[in-house]
């Protein structure tokens, strides 16, 4: 059932929670609300569920408008964050609950299918707290898919588990979620897991949505600050644009880059224009964002700018901008092999101040005139021993793999969304 | 008497120096420590003994008694063993009476203590509102204050709106101190309870009501059945308070004990005071029987 949200927005005294929001979540699809704590997304989470009233706006489930309903007359149930299972009822009791309410006919069988679906058949009649954490997190489930909800909410369902536990909930939620092909609603701070599990993904900040679409495109082409350093890493660094016709700009390779000169940097960094949209899904089609298109999202009357006018689009125009690269797409090459540097890579070059043996991979720091310290990882496929803290090297990477941000945009500096150190 | 029992271990180094071989233990040494070492590691035993004797020995002298057959008309010295009293408990004119009187106050004030009790640990427990705070410590108070300076007044109280002593003021008075013990004992359950557990049931399709009766009041019930308990026993035996407020004909039971004691105390009020006690040690242990039971079954079905 698709949701809309139109307007939407929850203020608690003179704080605001949520700004105002439109937003949509195509039938089916498993979509994920990713933020740091405190970021808006667990109420809007809970305005979905009725239990948080909003304070301006509307919330339709398919074409019904559900805003005043309360919570026990939506047909939508939730997993809460640490389960809040009924401690005074047993574990078939807990599962059977919401059909008691409801009077429904055959509610053994279907809470026998229930605790088949998750496992649990044998421990039907043992009380919440003789569970572990991942058994409960299944009853919590159990108890709300039995319901047959048109949206299923998750509310941090796996926070409390262990990580080894927490990958595993990962795969078993998902192959549910196929398996009944209800609409899930996501609610994680951790970015790990709103990427393996989501069709698409809303990155939440401080009550606003700042950029939403399949975890590829999010990673790929961030928008922001905040998202490119809440979803991984991203080394980002200051500079004008010169144009590809500029005075300084070299266009003899007719790639249409843009041309950005970074302080520090021998030569100005090439920027790809920006992706059409339509190109943009082209792109993704392989890559498993089905639902990317149908969703949108903007900020609805008194919001702020638009999503949408922050790309690299306006920054084209004059003002500074950010550029960023991702650790990984970066590759060292020692000084004295610069010249295997491919022809139109963006290329720094730098001095090596610390290097990380992570066993997978290994981590460099790297000391440039345009950025202090430039994050690269790089595959342990055939280390090249030559890279020791105090080398001078060349930092270079494909324009293809660079994206622009609007420096001024948003309130944000290059380090929002960081984590604290 | 620990510092004792380690000087002599044959663990202690030797002196350094020119000190002769360290000695054997002597034999004496381990003959004399051994009853002190089972002294210490029994020590928190025998002192929850002693502390349960110094308890239970009021109790266990009061059922002695009541099978007593007093020489005179008191009953403090053991004279022969007969079982009269028991047999025939409202032998003593108005003893019957009253302890039917104290019964029936004490069921109503812990019936209405328990339940205004009840609703305002909720509004104090769940709402912000103006005067709570001195809500709360007007709700304090008659834990707080002299049982005499409270009957006195509320005695005052009563002869002054001209309400005619008796059952309703006794019991009105009765209410009054239940309902804080009630307040405590239900507030602090309702503040430990997980208010995600209200939101899960609204979520499942439980209305307003239905939320109450199948998840609030099954998780508050603990709390609401001690404050309960405790009402109906502090109720039964009031004995200042309810003399400030009690009318011309109605003895309370603990009235009709203090009554009695200044002539001499009938062996009766033994056996009720022992039935009493005797009842209140079986309901507990009953409970606990119970509680035991369910968990060995909560295991095997763990298990099976």
């Amino acid at each position: 059932m698709t949701i809309l949200l139109s307007g939407v927005s929850k203020t608690f005294g003179d704080f605001t929670a949520v700004h105002p929001l439109d937003l949509s979540v195509p039938e089916g699809s498993f979509f994920a609300l990713l933020g740091a704590s405190g970021c808006g997304k667990t109420t809007t989470l809970r305005m979905l569920a009725g239990l948080e009233e909003p304070s301006s706006g509307r919330v339709l489930l398919g074409d019904d408008d559900i805003t005043g309903l309360p919570p026990h007359r939506r047909p939508v149930n939730t997993v809460f964050q640490n389960y809040a299972l009924f401690p005074h009822l047993d574990v078939a009791e807990n599962i059977a609950f919401g059909l008691r309410r409801r009077r429904t006919g055959r509610i053994r069988a279907q809470v026998d299918e229930m605790l088949d679906l998750v496992q649990l058949g044998a421990l039907a009649h043992r009380k919440p707290r003789q569970l572990s954490g991942g058994q409960q997190q299944r009853v919590a489930l159990a108890r709300a898919l039995v319901n047959r909800p048109r949206v299923l909410l998750l509310d941090e369902p796996l926070g409390a588990l262990d990580l080894k536990l927490r990958r595993r909930m990962q795969l078993e939620l998902k192959r549910i979620q196929t398996e009944v092909g209800i609409t899930f609603v996501h609610v994680t701070h951790d970015q790990e897991e709103a990427m393996t599990m989501a069709d698409t993904v809303a990155v939440m900040n401080e009550g606003r949505v700042e950029q939403l679409g399949a975890p590829w495109e999010l990673y790929e082409h961030p928008r922001t600050p905040f998202v490119a350093n809440f979803l991984g890493t991203s080394n980002l660094l200051r500079g004008e644009p010169v144009g590809p016709g500029g005075e300084e700009g070299d266009d003899s390779a007719g790639d249409g880059a843009l041309r950005v000169r970074v302080a520090g940097a021998p030569a100005p960094l090439r920027l790809p224009r920006p992706p059409a949209a339509a190109g943009t899904a082209a792109d993704g089609a392989g890559t498993g964002g089905t639902s990317a298109e149908e969703t949108a999202v903007g900020e609805a009357g008194t919001g702020g700018t638009s999503a949408e006018g922050t790309a690299v689009g306006e920054a084209a125009t004059g003002g500074p901008l950010l550029l960023g690269v991702r650790p990984e797409k970066i590759a060292l090459a020692p000084a004295d092999a610069a010249h295997t540097v491919p022809e139109g890579h963006n290329a720094l070059p730098g001095r090596i101040t610390d290097a990380g043996y992570l066993g997978v991979s290994l981590t460099y720091i790297v000391e440039t005139d345009a950025c202090r310290e430039l994050t690269v990882y790089a595959q342990n496929v055939e280390r090249d021993t030559r890279l020791t803290p105090g080398t001078r090297v060349v930092a270079h990477w494909s324009p293809a793999h660079t994206f622009g941000l609007d420096a001024q945009g948003h309130g944000q500096d290059a380090t929002a969304g960081r984590e604290a150190p | 008497m620990s510092l004792a029992a380690h000087t002599p271990a044959p663990t202690a180094p030797a002196p350094p120096g020119g000190a002769p071989p360290a000695p054997r233990p002597p034999a004496g040494t381990a003959a004399w420590t051994a009853p002190l070492r089972w002294l210490r590691r029994h020590a928190v035993v025998l002192a929850g003994c002693a502390a349960l004797g110094y308890l239970l020995l009021p109790n266990a002298v009061v059922l002695l008694f009541s099978f007593n057959k007093p020489a005179g008309r008191f009953n403090y010295a053991w004279h022969a063993f007969s079982t009269d009293a028991w047999t025939d408990p409202c032998g003593v004119a108005g003893l019957c009476g009253s302890l039917g009187l104290s019964l029936r106050i004490a069921l109503l004030a812990t019936l209405l203590a328990t339940a205004f009790g009840t609703l305002a640990a909720f509004a104090l427990a769940r709402y912000r509102f103006r005067g709570k705070s001195t809500t709360n410590a007007l709700i304090f108070l008659p834990m707080a204050m002299p049982e005499v300076v409270m009957g006195a007044s509320l005695g005052t109280l009563f002869l002054n709106t001209r309400i005619g002593f008796g059952f309703v003021t006794i019991l009105i008075a009765h209410v009054m101190f239940c309902l804080s013990f009630v307040v405590v004992a239900v507030k602090a359950r309702i503040m430990s309870m997980d208010p995600r557990l209200e939101e899960a049931a609204r979520d499942l399709y439980a209305g307003p009501v239905q939320t109450f009766w199948r998840v609030t009041l099954p998780l508050a019930a603990p709390g609401i059945a001690a404050g309960a308990m405790l009402s109906f026993a502090l109720s039964f035996d009031d004995f200042i308070i309810t003399q400030f407020n009690a009318g011309p004909s109605t003895v309370t039971f603990p009235m009709f004990v203090w009554g009695a004691a200044q002539r001499g105390v009938p062996v009766q009020v033994n056996v009720v005071g022992s039935a009493m006690f005797v009842l209140a040690v079986a309901v507990v242990l009953a409970g606990r029987l119970a509680a035991s039971r369910r968990r060995t079954q909560e295991r095997k079905a763990a298990a099976g």
